[in-house]
């Protein structure tokens, strides 16, 4: 990777759990809405359904109560008879019904997460290097999947069942209301009550959560560490030590599980009582009224049946709060990566830029967001059409921050980059990859086989064009040579190559893109000798005729280069060929110096 | 999941009764308390029955039955909780207890078995596979009671109105049937979503970790065009998903009121005859709908077992693996240090050893015969791929020889305890790993009960305190994956110090200042220099420079030692040893 310093810093845009306030939940509401707008129709469809099964689930319990009073009370054996029938008929209405609700509701729900999905992502790729460096890879792609999946659960059947407890209380409230106001500020009379244990309970749950959520992380890594450590252990003869500490936090875990059960217990205790409770005073205060006879047996009868289908709703309506709270609080995080601007904008009218030309660099300043010291104070050098140009440097002095300029991942806050005179900034950025090219220092691979990894370059190249590139590079042979040719898969993180190989592939990519610029990083480390003179003879033949921008590491690279420019406290402090460089007797012969000590004898 | 064989599900099912006789005591008291709480709740509807047939009707004692209620209600209502307190606290320790197992015999398993176990299945067997057995655990005490409940209610049901009984509960067996039956067909269905979820976001994560690549190439497009494919994939798998649920919830959800409608006509009818009262008929409307749910959990519940078994069984694959490199069984002690008598003396006795690599039994060591003098240090020097790492495993015993042997001090490895054994070889591993703890306690690694003075010492001497003292809190800084991140060159100067503290008698350097600075390499190279006066040392390495720190360097060639001799002796008069140190001799560049 570069090892660029001097980046960190900047506000991200996406920060972590935060609670959102009224407005901006209406705002991420009113914008989901929005968004949604093709699913329009399907949603308005699913709605309509979910109304149709809470007036069903409603109609049960008036049902049974117009049978007692008007058919069972009345001795009328044909109203009973037509009751029961309608009720018949309303149970099929709400299983076709609910069937319909589930694949509609799920229909809209799972194409807004796609959309979601894959705007997201689209905006994140568009975004520029400077963004990848302030966000945690770990935090986008928790974006793209811990955040958009916590909207799953209420796309699958949260908010159908947050839409009809709602719809549910609020019908039922005016139904309980028309058959008896009296009953029904009798069973109104444990509600105030549920709902504020509710309320004490939603907020102490999800703090235990919280604390169970942290105390599974850390518990997940001691885990991680036991086995990915277990070398060093066993070298250290630390087991017993390692599994006592493990034991430490594996009992935290368990403790937290404790204090969430705890803090619960009691809440699905009242809850149950609550519901017992209701009825034994619907009975008793209802009785009274019917001695009076101000109301009749059927609705007391209708008022405990339908009593027992409110209590799930009211528990549901709470839980289900919170899950919408958190889903806000997701899509808020996830507009705010679709909103954010790329800092490196595409022109709107690009100018094309020649086949081959200069690469001026005139009097740029860099500095990377959250930091007030730039990377590279009013820098110019000109890299002349096919010849090389090495940087040195010391680590964070901005050497890898000018390759990168000169590649446009970033835009200089002032001065230019230009191609064959044309400034990076007016040309297309598709225009501007096939002219620069940039191989980092790790051969990344992307899963897949091998032929998908050198196509990623470019994606619309021929067979012949492929097999060109490889042959230029004398890498073909190689590469065919493995288990299955091109078609190899590179598994994981192109684990089946070694690393070596991967960055076989890396300049195969750069050949097949035929640029006239390359910018490279060289690897610091050592990879394996056996593909190292293979790597080596690839690049040589890989640079010739281009011009090379190379961020050295070894004194090779530095001695074969045209120009060699000292990087130091984010300017050129020294530049000229190697010769001049050392009659001049400054920092890069001093850097020349040690190198030839640390070389073998 | 179900398509295993019998004998494999029975297995599984004696591991789930064995792990659970260990909690015997408090099952048993949560299913007790779990009867009391069925008492509480079956009583409602007969005291509501009463109540509308004598206190409402026949102008009885309102008082007293609306009080019967409520008692009922407390009943309930307490044992509810406590039911739920016994369940939740019994499965999360049932968890707790298996991962503590596993964890255990994960630390105690032979290196070889580690290099062929990947690191995300054993977290799944310690995080999700237990959550499956905690998931049916959990169910147990209600499981009880509501089997108890649905039984008493029957009973009642029968006894009341055997015809009314008879008809109303048809519908209810097929609740159980229809939950059983949709838990088995959403699971696979929810596991490809799943799947198809963990596939979009390794596409995510690659897209992330490789955005110079993306960049560099202008590949967004082709990044995206896989990026949609996934997402089409998670929104089909899903719908595949959502249309399971809607074939079955809302079946499972209306069955019962067909119960409901066969009472309120047939049992109507009766009321009206005057067969029966219509405190019975609200009573039998209210029985039914207390079926419900239990049924539902009875079917699911089942399920859940089946889950638990067949995850208990992917545990045991693991608590049942047999350590293959073990303590000896009449261990022998090492020689202590006299005066006399220098310590620390190691011998590599005609030693062949390759790699159980599935097929292919790649020979490493060829008969290596190597002997080194207490107090001796020895560079091993030799191409990538010729075993040199190897010894350092062997010593450690992480391995043993196919034959041949190693000898510490005159004692064969396998006669030691290995903590005996691993006390004394101190090794410092190319590749450091830091554990999520302070500097310090990384350091104190090999003795977490040393002074603090020690571990300054040694950070000191390894170079590593300069840098320690501009960390956020000096020694006090946590480290690791969860903490403060170091470079390759300061965490091997950690592993250094680590090793330093160890105060092994025999010190294995295995390419361990490969990640340091050059510059800096002369600062580690005085300390370990000091390190390794008087101390039986082993350095493997490529840097000439930290070859000749050794008395002797060794050159292995096809797994035997091919040449002896002085840095300088080798150098001047091998060509093999040349090649291979020119092999590895990249310069660096100061940076």
């Amino acid at each position: 990777m570069w090892s660029g310093g001097g980046r960190g810093g900047g506000r991200s845009v996406v920060d972590e759990d935060q609670k959102l306030d009224r407005s901006q939940t209406r705002v991420v509401l009113i914008r989901s809405i929005k968004m949604a707008g093709e699913f329009r129709r399907t949603a308005a469809l699913a709605m309509f359904y979910v109304v149709i099964t809470v007036l069903c689930a409603l109609a049960g319990p008036v049902l049974v109560r117009h049978g007692i009073d008007s058919g069972i009370n009345a001795k009328d054996a044909r109203v009973l008879n037509m009751t029961v029938i309608a009720y018949l008929v309303v149970v099929a209405i709400a299983y076709v019904i609910g069937r319909l609700q589930y694949v509609s509701l799920n229909s809209a729900g799972e194409g807004f997460l796609r959309l979601l999905r894959i705007r997201v992502f689209t905006q994140m790729q568009r975004q520029s290097m400077a963004f990848f460096d302030r966000e945690k890879a770990g935090v986008l792609v928790a974006r793209m999947t811990a955040d958009v999946e916590s909207m799953s659960e209420l796309v699958q059947w949260g908010l159908m069942q947050f839409l009809s407890s709602f719809l549910l209380l609020f019908f039922a409230f005016f139904l309980l209301l028309s058959m008896s106001w009296q009953l029904t500020l009798i069973s109104l009379i444990v509600f105030p009550f549920l709902i504020a244990a509710s309320v004490k309970f939603q907020r102490d749950s999800s703090r235990a959560y919280l604390e169970v959520r942290e105390k599974v992380g850390a518990n997940l890594s001691a885990l991680q560490e036991g086995i990915t450590g277990v070398r060093v252990i066993q070298a250290y003869a630390r087991e017993d030590e390692q599994i006592r500490r493990f034991k430490e936090s594996n009992r935290e875990l368990f403790r937290s599980h404790l204090y969430s059960v705890k803090v619960s217990t009691w809440y699905f205790g009242l809850i149950e009582f609550a519901g017992i409770a209701s009825s034994a005073l619907i009975v008793g205060l209802g009785g009274i009224l019917v001695h009076r006879g101000s109301v009749s047996l059927g609705t007391v009868v209708a008022f405990v049946l339908l009593l027992a289908t409110l209590f799930d709703p009211v528990q549901q309506l709470s839980q289900l709060y919170n899950t919408l709270q958190s889903a806000a609080a997701s899509l808020h995080k996830l507009f705010a990566i679709i909103d954010a601007q790329p800092d490196v904008v595409e022109s709107i009218q690009p100018i094309s830029l020649p086949a081959t030309g200069d690469v001026v660099v005139d009097s740029i300043t860099f500095a990377y967001a959250g930091s007030n010291k730039p990377a590279l104070d009013s820098v110019s050098v000109v890299l002349d059409s096919g010849t090389r140009l090495a940087l040195v440097g010391p680590t964070g002095a901005g050497k890898s921050t000018l390759a990168k300029l000169m590649a446009r991942l970033y835009d200089p806050q002032e001065g230019s980059v230009s191609f064959g005179g044309v400034n990076l900034r007016d040309a297309s950025m598709e225009d501007l990859r096939r002219r620069i090219v940039v191989i980092p220092q790790e051969g990344f691979l992307f899963d897949g086989s091998v032929r998908d990894n050198l196509l990623i370059a470019k994606p619309d190249a021929t067979e012949a064009e492929l097999l060109g590139a490889l042959d230029r590079l004398g890498l073909r042979e190689r590469f065919e040579s493995l288990p299955e040719g091109l078609d190899t898969e590179v598994r994981e993180r192109g684990s089946r190559l070694s690393a070596g190989e991967r960055q076989l592939v890396a300049l195969s990519r750069a050949a097949l893109v035929d640029p006239a610029v390359l910018v490279l990083d060289e690897a610091t480390s050592n990879l394996d000798p056996g593909t190292e003179m293979l790597i080596e003879a690839a690049l040589e033949k890989l640079m010739v005729g281009r011009s090379v921008i190379v961020v050295a590491h070894r004194l090779s690279t530095v001695q074969r280069a045209d120009k060699i420019a000292v990087v130091a406290d984010a300017r050129i402090s020294e530049i000229g060929t190697h010769d001049e460089l050392i009659a001049l007797d400054g920092h890069y012969a001093l850097l020349a110096a040690t190198w030839n000590k640390s070389q073998p004898h | 999941m179900s398509k295993e064989p019998k004998g494999v599900t029975r297995e599984g099912w004696r591991l789930l009764i064995a792990t659970l006789k260990l909690q015997q005591r408090a099952l048993i008291m949560g299913a007790c308390v779990g009867l009391a709480w069925t008492l509480g709740k079956v009583s409602v509807p007969q005291l509501t029955k009463l109540a509308i047939d004598r206190g409402i009707e026949k102008n009885g004692s309102l008082l007293l039955w609306t009080m019967l209620i409520l008692a009922a209600a407390v009943i309930a209502g307490f044992f509810a909780g406590w039911r739920r307190y016994i369940a939740f606290r019994e499965s999360r320790l049932t968890e707790t207890m298996l991962r503590e197992r596993i964890f255990a015999q994960i630390q105690g398993l032979h290196v070889g078995y580690h290099d062929k176990a990947q690191t995300g299945q054993l977290m799944s067997r310690s995080s999700s596979d237990l959550q499956q057995v905690q998931g049916f655990v959990v169910n147990i005490p209600i499981f009880v009671s509501q089997i108890t409940m649905v039984i008493g209610v029957v009973i009642i049901l029968f006894i009341s109105d055997p015809i009314l009984a008879a008809v109303s509960l048809f519908p209810l067996p097929f609740i159980n049937i229809s939950a059983r039956s949709f838990s088995h067909k959403i699971h696979p269905a929810v596991m490809a979503v799943q799947q198809e979820q963990a596939q979009l976001a390794n596409i995510v994560e690659e897209s992330v970790s490789g955005i110079r690549v993306v960049k560099g190439f202008g590949a967004e497009a082709v990044r995206q065009a896989r990026l949609n494919i996934e997402a089409d994939d998670i929104q089909r798998e899903s719908m595949r998903a959502a249309r399971i649920r809607s074939r079955f919830l809302p079946a499972i959800d209306l069955l019962p009121s067909l119960g409901l409608v066969a009472v309120l006509g047939l049992g109507g009818h009766r009321v009206i005859n005057g067969e029966m009262s219509l405190g019975g008929l609200v009573a039998f409307n209210t029985y039914l709908t207390m079926l419900i749910w239990p049924m539902r959990n009875i079917g699911m519940t089942v399920a859940f077992a089946q889950r638990a078994a067949s995850a208990l069984l992917r545990v045991n694959e693991i608590l049942s693996e047999v350590p293959a490199i073990a303590d000896a069984v009449e261990p022998r002690k090492l020689p202590q240090a006299g005066l006399a008598q220098p310590v620390g003396a190691v011998s590599f006795n005609n030693v062949v050893f390759g790699y159980d690599i599935g097929h292919a039994d790649l020979t490493v060591l060829n008969g290596l015969s190597l002997t080194i003098a207490p107090g001796e240090s020895v560079a091993i020097v030799g191409a990538t791929g010729s075993g040199k790492s190897t010894i350092t495993r062997l010593l450690l015993r992480f391995y043993d020889p196919k034959s041949g042997s190693i000898e510490l001090d005159g004692v064969d490895l396998r006669n030691l305890t290995l903590s005996d054994l691993r006390r004394a070889v101190g090794v410092v591993f190319e590749d450091t790993l830091l554990f999520n703890d302070t500097v310090s306690a990384n350091i104190a690694f090999a003795k977490p009960e040393i002074e603090q003075e020690i571990v300054v010492r040694a950070a000191k001497l390894a170079g590593a305190h300069e840098f320690i003292m501009q960390l956020p809190q000096q020694y006090d800084t946590v480290l690791g994956e969860r903490g403060f991140s170091l470079s390759g060159g300061q965490r091997q100067r950690i592993a250094i110090a680590r090793a330093i503290v160890a105060d092994s008698r025999v010190l294995v350097l295995d390419d361990a200042t490969s990640a340091v600075d050059p510059t800096k390499e002369h600062e580690i190279r005085d300390a370990l220099a000091t390190v390794m006066r008087g101390r039986t040392t082993l350095v493997i390495a490529h840097r000439p420079a930290t070859i000749e720190l050794a008395d002797r360097a060794v050159l292995l060639d096809d797994g035997v030692i091919a040449a002896v001799g002085t840095h300088q002796e080798l150098l001047a008069t091998n060509e093999k040893y040349r090649e291979v140190l020119a092999a590895w001799s990249t310069p660096q560049v100061v940076e």
